[in-house]
């Protein structure tokens, strides 16, 4: 039945699973969303959602499905307490609900009682129990609580929430979403992904395992019986280059963030750092401030550090075309002969592992942009947000390409 | 729905949270909490427990903690000990597997509430390594080839911060509720649960200053509810007049805690 709804969710980009959708259905099937349409909105929720970064999105699908229930006629919270009534339900025995049916047609036209429920909201100011024409317990209209009244609108009951749509309209969990720019500790988060224990790589065993020793010492009959284990520590390495053009001032602050993001997490066997200026050439500069002289040799650079760092570029990737591809390189610093793109070649070619982070890169190729859609062709290249980073953190630790 | 789960006399939920509970109490599955720190994940556990007039086990997960410590531990060295010095029984595993607390809430009598607080501080495969136990609700002991299943489905509670992104597989089998910051209203309750003759003046006006202090973008650490609850308290007990709070910030060591912050709060209340 809400079946559109799924796939709308799904359009929006929320990853939902069958499973949970069925979980759904079953909640829905055990009546958990009682006959409420915020109740509803958020039984969907907490069962089909499960990070606060993805409630936006599912406020605009939701939005979109059910907009069309959106009525004018929201029944006001007094009307409810009129009709919250549930010490009468007593009184509605056999002979009641007998006199309440009869007269009325049952065959009920569900766009006039619909009609006649709104026309009736507009007017009704107090409160009725045990009437036949306005909204009220106890009564024999097509609307209202309690009453006898078999094809007609059940009005209230329990409810008490706030509106579904006063909720979505508001979208106020825009802020939670995830393409957003990152902070400092999102920063340490993400660079948590990159962690790869070496236990399960090859290794000599030189830890005792002192739960097994004693164990096998035990089944061994006291005598002792030593057993070795793999040292547990992370073998990630990781060497970073940072753009420190001009068009990167404007990310100075963000950049500084990763920066001690990467120092903070020290967790990584080793953290190699190296400045350049809008493309990488022969030389990596020491410091932000790129001065000549202070620098090494990108050579050294792949001579010293094998090819099993994880490399992270972090670039806007923004210079003329001629930076990229011609043989003199750019008015900073020598450049050995080849132009940046071979450099960047190099670059990929020496380290399995590598990705580009970008804090400005917009979706699309503009012909203005032509170095950087380049440069996208060779290296990954995501966005320098919470989402941007994880995959590229996700790209650097699996084994694609 | 049999047993509902409502506000108590020390916790107040709203509505929104109550449902989720009682949805997750319904199609019996973990209830998963994410929300800013100090805005009562922790204590909703207690208060479901105290509401149902359940047992509550707590597991509090810390960045060392294995799915495994939560089923059972086998208590190697005390059988070295035990053999040693020709302890009777050493022959008996069973006698050295002390169960977790996941062990515990499985093998209890009745029916218990589990928390498994901030579960984001553990590695990240943790909540995967758990994701049969809590699903079938039993677990098997190598040692003694025994299989250990709950009596009762326990009513599991998680909580996390969110300093780790929980893998999809564990998230796809729970109810998840992130619980908002309580607006004013809201906040007035749960305030005036904890100090219900606390003068009207006085925590408007410590309100109306905490909240200024939250709105302000430049800050790093915004003040929790319980932060202040404990400021009004500390209010209180001093003695302050009302009008000196926004002039003066008496204790506002207890809601504002890192020195850059202090300075900027300082600043624009001047």
């Amino acid at each position: 039945m809400f079946t559109k709804f799924f796939y709308t969710c799904k359009a929006k980009g929320l990853h939902i699973t069958l499973s949970e959708w069925l979980t759904f259905i079953e909640a829905l099937d055990q009546g958990l969303a009682g006959s409420s349409l915020t109740q509803f909105y958020y039984l969907a929720r907490m069962i089909l959602v499960k990070s606060e970064t993805d409630f936006d999105k599912f406020d605009l699908a939701f939005d979109e499905c059910f907009k069309a229930v959106r009525s004018e006629n929201e029944v006001t919270s007094e009307m409810l307490r009129w009709l919250d009534k549930s010490d009468m339900l007593e009184l509605a025995h056999e002979d009641a609900r007998k006199w309440l049916n009869e007269g009325e047609d049952l065959q009920i036209d569900k766009e006039d009682v619909e009609e006649k429920f709104k026309d009736r909201l507009k007017d009704q100011d107090t409160e009725h129990n045990g009437g036949s024409y306005w909204i009220g317990t106890m009564g024999k209209t097509s609307f209202g609580n309690l009453g006898g009244n078999v094809g007609g609108v059940r009005v209230g009951g329990k409810t008490g929430y706030q509106s579904a749509f006063a909720v979505v309209g508001a979208r106020k969990y825009r802020d939670f979403r995830d393409d957003r720019m990152l902070d400092n500790r999102q920063f340490q988060l993400a660079f948590r992904r990159l962690r790869q224990f070496s236990a399960r790589l090859d290794v000599p065993k030189t830890e005792l395992d002192i739960a097994q020793t004693v164990d096998k010492t035990c089944n061994n009959g006291g005598y002792l019986q030593i057993v070795m284990e793999k040292p547990r520590k992370n073998s990630v390495k990781l060497l970073l280059l940072f753009d420190s053009g001009g068009t990167m001032i404007p990310f100075s602050s963000l950049m500084n963030e990763l920066f001690q993001a990467v120092n903070k997490s020290n967790h990584f066997k080793d953290v190699k750092c190296y400045y350049f200026h809008n493309c990488i050439y022969s030389k990596l500069y020491k410091t932000p401030e790129c001065e000549n002289g202070d620098w090494v040799d990108t050579e050294w650079v792949f001579r010293n550090l094998d090819s099993d760092y994880k490399v992270i570029i972090v670039g806007d990737a923004a210079m003329a075309p001629e930076e990229l591809y011609s043989d003199s390189g750019n008015y900073r610093g020598p450049n050995g002969g080849l132009s940046g793109w071979e450099w960047l070649t190099l670059m990929k070619r020496h380290y399995k592992k590598i990705i580009w982070l970008n804090p400005k890169m917009a979706p699309g190729h503009a012909p203005w942009r032509e170095a950087e859609t380049a440069i996208r062709q060779l290296l990954p290249m995501y966005k320098l947000t919470v989402e941007g980073l994880n995959q590229g953190m996700i790209r650097l630790m699996t084994n694609k390409n | 729905m049999r047993e509902a789960f409502h506000s108590t006399g020390q916790y107040v939920a709203s509505e929104q949270l109550m449902a989720s509970v009682n949805v997750a109490i319904a199609l019996e599955k973990p209830l998963l909490i994410k929300g800013e720190p100090g805005t009562g994940k922790t204590m909703l556990a207690q208060a479901v427990a105290a509401s149902l007039g359940k047992k509550l086990i707590v597991w509090n997960i810390k960045s060392t903690t294995k799915a495994q410590d939560g089923l059972y531990l086998y208590d190697t060295i005390q059988r070295l000990y035990d053999g040693q010095f020709g302890e009777e029984g050493v022959d008996d595993i069973a006698r050295y597997i002390k169960l977790g607390k996941l062990g515990e809430a499985f093998a209890d009598d009745e029916q218990v509430i589990l928390l498994i607080d901030e579960i984001d501080k553990a590695d990240l495969e943790f909540p995967n390594d758990l994701l049969w136990e809590l699903d079938q609700m039993e677990f098997y002991i190598h040692e003694t080839k025994r299989t250990v299943k709950a009596k009762h489905r326990p009513i599991v509670i998680i909580t996390s911060n969110a300093e780790k992104e929980l893998p999809d597989a564990f998230l796809r089998r729970c109810i998840f509720h992130y619980i908002d910051f309580p607006d004013e209203q809201l906040m007035e309750q749960i305030v005036r649960v904890h100090y219900p003759d606390v003068e009207q003046k006085l925590l408007q006006e410590a309100m109306d200053v905490f909240y200024e202090i939250r709105s302000y973008r430049d800050i790093r650490k915004k003040p929790s509810t319980s932060e202040l609850i404990d400021w009004i308290n500390a209010l209180q007990l001093g003695g302050i007049p009302t009008e000196q709070i926004r002039k003066a910030l008496p204790f506002v060591g207890v809601i504002v805690k890192k020195d850059e912050d202090l300075e900027t709060v300082r600043q624009k209340m001047a």
